[in-house]
């Protein structure tokens, strides 16, 4: 579903992202870990277009688009969540929706004036279904800013799905849940998977990751230090060595 | 009366221009270039009826699509500059039409008469109302009525998904980008719509006022119409009204108790209402209470 | 066309281009800490030339402590405006801030026009007296001008660079938060930040008036426009940026003036600004200093 070939990303000297290689199978949880500064955000950043690419490329689902503008890979099937949450906090819960409700307009290439418009009911009828799967469907009108904390991520996790994408990026979605949060995070991770997307999970937060994930890569510095099945990676020294120091 | 119907024309004038700023502000880009756009259409509109005899809409429509094609243009390298340089760019804009109507003398004989515009002396006798036997009142409703129907497309556009993304892309342009919206339709959409709202509104003032010159349409023009949508809120189009409303009424009536003293007190007003209520006096949290207040659920 | 004329435009605008220079660096040094413009910069500083005008013509004193006391009115201005325009609103909302600035810039001409009925003012000559080189003349005022801005300058950039409270300042504009964390204060250096520009915004604002010969409100929209160009052109945030824009735009009006005249001077001047926007939007020397 996602090759990352040979990427790299330079800022002046510094080399954020180092010649990673890459693969993830479509229909799979794949989590990206790695110390404080390894390059994981980046990493997203780049596979969303945020930033430029060094070197490397990016496909996905086979098709390069490495050069895409960000908005169009949003049309190819990549959506995300952010770290610290980017909601339209202006707008109501349901305005946040309907805007991601574009890029799947866009892709199925309904006329250019109906989706300008939005008026079409049967984006109404998926808005509302998001809504209620997401446990915000009473919360509708409110402003985004106004919500709960959880509430926020919730909604920024419905409005990336909103997007129908084929492959979904989260960033830290865990940063700040309680372990009740987190339990019900990783039952709606294991449902998005079902429903056939494939899901980048990028993540500090161990437990979850190793009981969640098909395969990992660590990073440190860039660079991708090991890959393979949680357990595998958990038994890795050089793992070991990126979070812990070097063995005495 | 006739005092009272000049007022409702300057204050459907300035709130077709305060509309204009409206739909560009809500993309985040603070424009100081509609006074610009407003000249386009000004001298388009009365030269076309004036020097070509055009009927009065057609002159009006195509001074809002002549305006609103230079804000197209406008709005690309607009891009490239955010924040105070936009702001800076765009006086320099309006600093730069207003300096070349300055320059621009365009006259034909009609009999005894040279009619057109003359550069510094500006463009008189625009006088297509008096000569088809408008009154003021006539004139007073037809602003308005002009006002009103830009009014409803930009109230029924806040409602649609095209509302939503605009004020999507002013608030956060990295999220919008990752929702898959097209920073750079949007913008210069926003921009040439504007423009052409401006420019209508030009050409309005253009006929109502019958002389014209590059002094109307100053970086203070400018700032009056970004003040409108911001003192009355971005949430609403009905906050640029109220807006209008309050300040014209208060420059005009003001005069009476306040004398000499009502622009000073203008400038106090602005900085006095930016301090207690900074997102305008419908902001969006008043909306959605009204919202809420008012309607059911629609969905 | 002479070259001889045509270097007189050139040395004559330079000159004056210093005072530009210094507008230049107070609109920057404003945005460099805080983020946001100060429209009613330009304002307020021919505002404080009026003041030490009035002063001066109360209680006597030689023309050159205009100066002086101009650029002491232009601090409490400057205090006044960060008061009025920026300490309660909340600064996440730019526009807020902006459009109580341009509130600030219409009441500070209003109260121009008003003390003064509108009636241009003369401005007293500190220095008089012309330079004969031949051909040349450079004018003993403008010469003046030029060095009492260039010290301004260097005033200012020891206070930056070799006290606390510039090393402050300069904490602040790059990371707010982390100065705030080493137990910076916030207000007080952006209070002192809106004083030490005032300062030079009235300071200024009195050379211009001595330069030209008078005072009037007719200056104050142009020299805002002319303030935000050179800080555009020479780098949102850079004060040796300004400073060179300052002079160039000062030396560019002149020439424009002199090929093109009056009425089309102005063109050009906004023409060079979109070649700058164009090709170096990040300014003369692009600042690489990011804000967290």
């Amino acid at each position: 579903m996602l090759e990352l070939s040979k990427l790299s990303k330079h800022f002046g000297g510094v080399r954020a992202v180092d010649s990673l290689d890459l693969k993830i199978e479509p229909g799979q949880i794949f989590g990206l870990i790695g110390p404080n500064g390894s390059g994981k955000s980046t990493t997203v950043n780049l596979i969303t277009g945020l930033l430029g690419v060094t070197h490397g490329s990016i496909k996905l689902a086979g098709e390069e688009i490495t050069n895409l503008p960000t908005h169009v890979r949003l049309e190819t099937g990549i959506a995300r969540t952010f770290q610290n949450i980017r909601l339209f906090g202006q707008l109501t819960v349901w305005q946040n929706l309907w805007v991601a409700e574009n890029a799947r307009a866009q892709r199925e290439r309904s006329s250019f004036l109906s989706r300008w418009l939005g008026g079409e009911r049967g984006a109404r009828a998926r808005i509302t279904r998001a809504l209620e799967f997401s446990g915000l469907a009473d919360k509708a009108d409110e402003l985004a800013a106004n919500l709960a904390f959880g509430e926020q991520r919730r909604l920024e996790l419905a409005r990336a799905l909103a997007a129908e994408p084929k492959l979904l990026l989260l960033d830290e979605p865990a940063a700040g849940m309680n372990p009740e949060e987190i339990g019900a995070l990783d039952d709606r991770i294991r449902q998005i998977r079902d429903s056939g997307i494939t899901v980048l999970l990028i993540e500090h937060h161990m437990e979850l990751i190793m009981a969640i994930a098909d395969r990992i890569a660590v990073l440190n510095f860039g660079q991708k230090i090991a890959e393979g099945t949680p357990a595998e990676v958990q038994a890795h020294p050089a793992v070991r060595e990126a979070y812990l120091g070097a063995a005495d | 009366m006739d005092f009272y119907l000049g007022l409702l024309q300057v204050m459907g004038v300035h709130t077709q221009l305060g509309l204009s700023a409206y739909v560009v502000l809500q993309t985040g880009q603070v424009s100081l270039a509609q006074a610009g756009f407003m000249a386009i259409g000004a001298y388009i509109a009365a030269m076309l009826t004036v020097l070509s005899g055009w009927p009065l809409i057609a002159a009006l429509i195509a001074g809002a699509l002549v305006a609103g094609l230079t804000a197209c243009l406008v709005g690309f390298p607009a891009l490239r500059v955010h924040g105070l340089m936009l702001v800076v760019a765009t006086i320099a804009f309006t600093e730069i039409v207003r300096l070349f109507f300055f320059n621009f003398d365009y006259q034909i004989a009609r009999g005894s008469l040279r009619v057109g515009p003359l550069g510094g002396e500006g463009f008189r006798q625009i006088r297509y109302f008096p000569e088809n036997g408008w009154t003021t009142l006539h004139v007073a409703i037809f602003i308005w009525t002009v006002v009103a129907l830009v009014m409803a497309a930009l109230w029924w556009m806040d409602r649609s998904r095209a509302g939503a993304v605009l004020r999507a892309v002013g608030e956060d342009e990295i999220a919008a980008q990752s929702c898959g919206i097209n920073l750079t339709a949007v913008k210069v959409s926003a921009m040439t719509a504007g423009g052409a709202i401006a420019g209508l509104a030009g050409g309005l003032y253009a006929h109502y006022t019958t002389h014209i010159e590059q002094s109307n349409f100053t970086i203070l023009l400018a700032t009056f119409a970004i003040a409108y949508p911001i003192l009355g809120g971005l949430s609403s189009v009905f906050g640029t009204v109220a807006a209008v409303i309050f300040i014209q009424g208060f420059l005009v009536e003001g005069l009476r108790f306040l004398g000499d003293w009502r622009n000073l007190l203008f400038g106090a007003l602005i900085v006095l209402v930016m301090n207690i209520r900074p997102s305008g006096l419908l902001d969006a949290r008043t909306m959605a209470t009204l919202r809420r207040l008012f309607s059911r659920k629609e969905h | 066309m002479l070259i001889v004329d045509l270097v007189q435009s050139i040395v004559d605008g330079l000159l004056f281009g210093a005072t530009y220079a210094l507008i230049g660096i107070g609109f920057t040094l404003v945005f460099g800490v805080m983020h946001k413009i100060n429209m009613a910069y330009a304002a307020a500083s021919v505002g404080a030339a009026y003041a030490a005008l009035r002063l001066i013509a109360l209680i006597g004193g030689p023309a050159w402590a205009s100066l002086l006391i101009a650029a002491a009115a232009g601090g409490v201005f400057g205090l006044i405006i960060y008061w009025l325009c920026f300490r309660f609103i909340p600064l996440s909302n730019p526009l807020a801030t902006l459009m109580s600035t341009v509130g600030m810039f219409l009441l500070a001409e209003e109260i121009i026009v008003h003390t003064t009925d509108g009636m241009p003012q003369n401005y007293p000559v500190v220095v008089r007296g012309i330079l004969d080189m031949g051909e040349f003349m450079i004018r003993g005022d403008l010469v003046f001008v030029f060095v009492c801005a260039l010290l301004a300058m260097v005033v200012l950039l020891y206070l930056l660079y070799r006290t606390k409270l510039g090393i402050a300042t300069r904490a602040v504009s790059q990371q707010p938060v982390a100065a705030q964390l080493v137990g910076i204060r916030l207000n007080h250096i952006n209070a002192l930040t809106f004083i030490v520009t005032g300062m030079l915004g009235g300071f200024a604002g009195a050379l211009i008036g001595s330069a030209v010969g008078l005072l009037s409100p007719l200056l104050v929209i142009p020299l805002t426009i002319k303030g935000l160009i050179v800080t555009v052109i020479g780098g949102l945030g850079s004060i040796p940026g300004a400073i060179i824009a300052g002079l160039l735009v000062g030396m560019a009006e002149n020439v424009f003036q002199y090929f093109r005249g009056v009425t089309e001077r102005d063109i050009y001047v906004m023409l060079l600004l979109f070649v700058f926007l164009v090709f170096r939007p990040g300014g003369i020397f692009s600042n690489t200093v990011k804000r967290d």
